[in-house]
């Protein structure tokens, strides 16, 4: 009960609550979803209108608006992705690492062949071919992501498979699937967990860098990368642009991670640093 | 007392140092633009980026100024015969390549069956040049060029790019890979030195043939990046930027050391409509867009005022423009209307089609929805990557309703424009014109009377503005950023800088 009030899960529930609230509530705080156009007020400096307490982007779109309208996409792209990536990842990583033989080196393979291939190269064909949109786009991360996880948690089960609780474990007779989830995957879930809460961040960036070439979104829809690459030609005449939906990023991804840290911490199986 | 006495002489050398080194010091300008072309071999290149450097390598028989007025350039005097097959052409005399070469009549046969042989096929600068049938030596200093048919562009495309003249005897002697990155033409400088992907050298020619330059050294300096090419510009390191983002004019503006230079350019955008699919078969829907954006917002919100609303696919400098061609007047209201009539139900949805990798094509895109909006159409956007856009979509009609269209129009002629996008089965028009529009496009070809053509190109213009073919947007002006310590900057509408009076003062 105690690691409820530890400062890494305190903070980390208030900034993910608060943005996460925010963008939940968006479709009524903000029903026309950031889209409507104002050129009178384009590049609106902040806190000089209050119509526009965050300024507005080039097209007079409202910042603030669209901050909190676009961290749908964000959140959609960056954890759904992350998420997918994980599982895929870890079930693979764990069943290459632990059955060893012809399945280790089948699924490592491949693994050789998806890091091989470039990302924006991958992303060109795929797109191409089943064409663009939001549920595309986290898929086509997954598919280029999961890899690193595979391989991660593979090494981890390399050691932890030879450990002696493991071995203790097999001595009394369980089953694969208890000893797997039961005794091995606790234990390769830290190195796990970070990287995860690293790759949220990423992949939000990520999904702008998709819509910029044609290969994302709707270029209209809202979303913090988006707004990252509209305001790059501003940065010198209107820093704002950037800055809100960076800060929006910053704090998100601040919060996973700190709830990330809480986490590896509280699944800690031998209790170091949870005393 | 001695100390005194000291300190004046000490005074009075650095006065004298100081003195002597503002008449002496040699001025020198640097020139920032984004690309490199590469190759200073005239005919290798079709950019804008050779000929806003090359243009003071190299001269044409014929040269155009900053008025965009022919003037006499390696030619003194010309006159055009047999009802426009032959062009009879008096050379300067006396001229000399950078390299001691003497220009005359063979340099420019040379120059001609180079383009139109073997090394010309290999570059886009032949293309332009096909009605040229061969030249003809009448003597050390009169050429005739022989036409196939008569080309009523021609002594304007002889001050393009491909008609520069280049020497001969070094480029035989040399090669063409040496030439191109060793070019020696006639022009105010001469070349020193060039690293590929980071600046060309150009050293003062005093022997000039139209005056001596009065800067010593013009060095080009290529960087990609927009805010790095401005950046160098506020450090002092650079004099001069030739392409500035529009994003980019309020951080120069607020520069006191920096000004704006701008002038009228050849550059128009404008969005074409599919005329073969969707709503926008309806010549009604087209007209109702046109009359549902609005050009001037565009204008003074993206391009901050640097620009000019067109109603055809040309700007005023152009040859072919119509000050009588009455466009399609901002009124959504009438819009709506035309759109009710053609049968368009309120919230109908229409795509836009663009290249995805330019910001400001994309912040006009976008702006499009918005006025689209307001007329009861829902628009969505799709970015195109750009190769795909120009080779694909574009050429083999697989866009959407609307498809975003720029173009450069170097030639300031409207046929050069209007017959690549009007005539059918040419590479920019997918979806195809009217017999009538063929016609009129190849009689004003055959056409050597400038009165007759210009009625014939005006009437391209009617007709195409008649059918809504497109949605002319604006016509871009052409602008420089540049240090206020240079003197004499005389600003070119299509880039071909020459810096022939341009001074820099310390």
């Amino acid at each position: 009960m105690r690691a409820l009030f530890r400062f890494e899960f305190l903070a980390g529930l208030v900034l993910l609550t608060l943005v996460g609230g925010a963008v939940a509530l968006s479709p009524w705080l903000f029903p026309d979803s950031g889209k409507t156009m104002d050129f009178l007020a384009r590049l609106t400096p902040p806190f000089v209108n209050e119509a526009h307490w965050l300024g507005t982007d080039p097209m007079g779109r409202d910042i603030l608006e669209r901050v909190v309208v676009g961290g749908k996409i964000s959140f959609i792209v960056g954890i759904f992705s992350a998420l997918g990536a994980v599982t895929l990842g870890t079930v693979i990583g764990l069943l290459a690492g632990y059955y060893r033989g012809f399945w280790d080196s089948f699924l490592m393979r491949f693994a050789d062949i998806q890091l091989a291939l470039p990302f924006i190269l991958l992303a060109i064909t795929v797109i191409a071919i089943i064409g663009p949109g939001l549920d595309r786009i986290v898929i086509l991360m997954i598919v280029a992501q999961w890899v690193q996880y595979a391989r991660l948690v593979r090494a981890s089960v390399l050691s932890l498979r030879e450990a002696e609780y493991v071995q203790a474990a097999k001595s009394y007779g369980l089953p694969d699937r208890k000893i797997i989830f039961g005794h091995i995957l606790p234990n390769a879930m830290g190195p796990l967990i970070i990287l995860a809460t690293l790759n949220v961040a990423n992949n939000i960036l990520l999904e702008s860098s998709l819509t910029f070439l044609g290969l994302g979104i709707d270029p209209l829809t809202p979303s913090w990368g988006g707004m990252l690459a509209d305001g790059r030609n501003y940065i010198q005449t209107a820093p704002w642009i950037t800055i809100f939906p960076g800060l929006a990023i910053m704090f998100t991804v601040l919060g996973l991670n700190l709830l990330g840290d809480w986490l590896r911490d509280y699944l800690d199986p031998l209790g170091k640093t949870n005393t | 007392m001695l100390k005194h006495h000291s300190l004046k002489k000490l005074a009075l050398a650095t006065l004298l140092v100081v003195s002597s080194s503002s008449v002496w010091a040699d001025t020198s300008l640097t020139v920032a633009q984004r690309q490199d072309p590469n190759s200073w071999d005239p005919i290798d290149t079709f950019l804008v980026a050779w000929s806003s450097a090359g243009g003071s390598l190299f001269d044409g028989l014929v040269l155009r100024d900053e008025n965009l007025k022919l003037q006499p350039g390696l030619a003194t005097s010309w006159e055009i015969l047999e009802d426009g097959l032959r062009m009879r052409f008096k050379l300067s005399e006396g001229v000399k390549f950078h390299n001691g070469e003497d220009f005359n009549a063979d340099a420019v046969k040379f120059t001609f069956d180079r383009l139109l042989g073997e090394e010309g096929a290999k570059g886009p600068q032949r293309s332009n040049y096909l009605s040229i049938k061969s030249i003809e030596v009448v003597d050390d200093h009169t050429v005739d060029f022989v036409m196939n048919a008569p080309d009523p562009v021609m002594l304007t495309k002889l001050a393009g790019y491909g008609a520069m003249i280049v020497p001969p005897k070094y480029i035989t002697e040399k090669g063409d890979a040496h030439f191109n990155m060793n070019p020696v033409g006639t022009g105010p400088f001469k070349f020193k030195s060039y690293t590929q992907g980071d600046k060309l050298e150009l050293v003062i020619n005093p022997d000039y043939f139209g005056g001596k330059p009065k800067l010593d050294n013009l060095t080009y300096r290529f960087i990609r990046e927009d805010a790095t090419r401005l950046a160098e510009l506020q450090a002092g390191r650079v004099d001069v930027v030739h392409d500035i983002a529009f994003s980019a004019i309020p951080t120069v503006k607020e520069n006191d050391s920096i000004e704006i230079v701008s002038v009228a350019g050849p550059s128009i955008m404008s969005y074409q409509f599919n005329t073969k699919a969707g709503i926008t078969k309806d010549l009604k829907v087209r007209q109702a867009i046109n009359m549902a954006v609005d050009k001037k917002v565009l204008i003074d919100a993206f391009l901050g005022g640097y620009g000019t609303p067109i109603d055809s696919l040309q700007g005023k400098l152009s040859f072919g423009y119509d000050p009588d061609l009455k466009g399609y007047p901002f009124d959504p209201e009438k819009a709506k209307q035309l759109l009710k009539e053609a049968g368009v139900k309120p919230g109908t949805e229409i795509t836009i089609d663009y290249r995805a990798n330019n910001a400001a094509v994309g912040e006009i895109s976008q702006a499009m929805t918005s006025f689209l909006q307001n007329v009861g159409l829902n628009a969505k956007l799709k970015p195109i990557e750009s190769s795909v856009f120009l080779n694909d979509i574009v050429p083999k009609g697989k866009t959407d309703e609307l498809f975003q269209f720029t173009w450069g129009g170097w030639t300031f002629d409207f046929d050069n424009t209007a017959y690549l996008i009007y005539h059918d089965g040419e590479r920019w028009n997918p979806y195809g014109t009217s017999e009538e529009m063929n016609k009129l496009l190849e009689a004003q070809r055959s056409i050597v009377d400038q009165d007759e053509r210009l009625k014939i190109l005006r009437q391209v213009g009617q007709l195409a503005h008649d059918n809504a073919y497109h949605l002319p947007l604006y016509n871009e002006d052409t602008i420089y950023a540049v240090s206020k310590k240079v003197k004499g900057f005389v600003p070119a509408p299509d880039r071909r800088m020459r810096y022939l009076t341009t001074t820099v003062e310390e």
